[in-house]
């Protein structure tokens, strides 16, 4: 084989082989795939996809709610432990929390009482210890 | 008939079927080599021979007529078989080429394949190619198509294909001399 040439008269074939009879059913095998779409793959493939979408979000929702539950819990639990903390523990007194507050956190924290004078008259007069009041 | 004539046969509803199971007649067998001269196996073959030609007569109201239809049908042809190779790869877990390199082992025993050592020497010594000139020398040498269709089908210039084919003869020559 030393004088190989591959454009030599002597061609070689591919070497395959045909299954006999393989061309006269091929037309209708296509014909009938035309006339027949197969969309039962189709609708499978997507309710799988759909499938797999809806129980991700389900997934991703309940994780969410739980997270953000346990998330919400802490924190409530760390401003109470915060505020026993400085109440009990911390040296910081009343005196320096009131002078800590601005005229906005002043505003937040007024009360409206809604007490007319009449109303403080009555009481005032109802009430037996009005002298003691009136001396002082 | 005039091609023209012949897509026009191929659009109209009225005509399609007939037109179209020509089409199937005249190309069923040159795709059938093309296809099978790229996937290899005959069952293999089988599947993409029959998706291609669905595949063709899907979209063939998007068929412009700006190529022939002779080399349309072998773009869908040689597409279809590089797709269904990689998508195969893909579900074994494998790349193409050691796909590839499994059918050629199976090729000895294949009973729609000559078994001699000529034929399974050449195969593989085709193999031992680069993709595209594997497929320029198929095409050339087993198809016998020429260098201005193969052009239109695989969108590369004439002298790019002429080059790859003589590197795939020398190539080729030099695995056959060897022992």
């Amino acid at each position: 084989m030393n004088d190989f040439k591959i454009n030599s008269k002597h061609k070689i074939d591919s070497g395959f082989k045909i299954p006999e009879d393989y061309f006269e059913n091929f037309s209708e095998k296509v014909l009938l795939k035309i006339s027949k779409p197969e969309p039962k793959v189709v609708t499978l493939f997507y309710k799988t996809k759909t499938w797999i979408s809806s129980v991700a979000a389900v997934l991703v929702i309940s994780l969410s709610v739980t997270l953000f539950t346990k998330i919400a819990v802490k924190s409530t639990e760390e401003k109470l432990t915060l505020e026993n903390y400085i109440t009990n523990q911390s040296e910081i007194s009343q005196y320096d929390l009131v002078a800590l507050l601005d005229t906005k956190d002043i505003e937040r924290i007024k009360i409206d009482l809604k007490l007319d004078d009449k109303k403080i008259e009555e009481e005032l007069i109802n009430s037996s210890e009005i002298e003691n009041y009136l001396t002082e | 008939m005039e091609e023209k004539d012949f897509i026009q046969n191929l659009l109209n509803p009225k005509t399609q079927n007939e037109a179209f199971q020509k089409l199937l007649l005249d190309y069923q067998k040159p795709l059938y080599n093309h296809i099978r001269n790229i996937v290899l196996s005959h069952d293999d073959t089988d599947d993409v021979l029959q998706n291609t030609f669905v595949k063709v007569f899907q979209h063939l109201n998007k068929f412009k007529g700006e190529s022939k239809l002779f080399s349309w049908m072998y773009r869908i042809a040689t597409n279809e078989a590089i797709t269904f190779l990689n998508k195969k790869a893909k579900q074994s877990g494998t790349t193409s080429s050691f796909l590839q390199t499994k059918i050629l082992e199976n090729l000895e025993s294949d009973c729609y394949f000559d078994g001699d050592a000529i034929h399974l020497k050449l195969q593989k010594a085709i193999f031992k190619l680069p993709e595209k000139q594997q497929l320029v020398f198929k095409m050339r040498y087993f198809e016998e198509i020429k260098y201005e269709d193969m052009s239109e089908i695989l969108g590369t210039s004439v002298g790019a294909l002429k080059a790859s084919y003589h590197h795939a003869v020398k190539k080729i020559e030099i695995f056959m001399i060897k022992d």
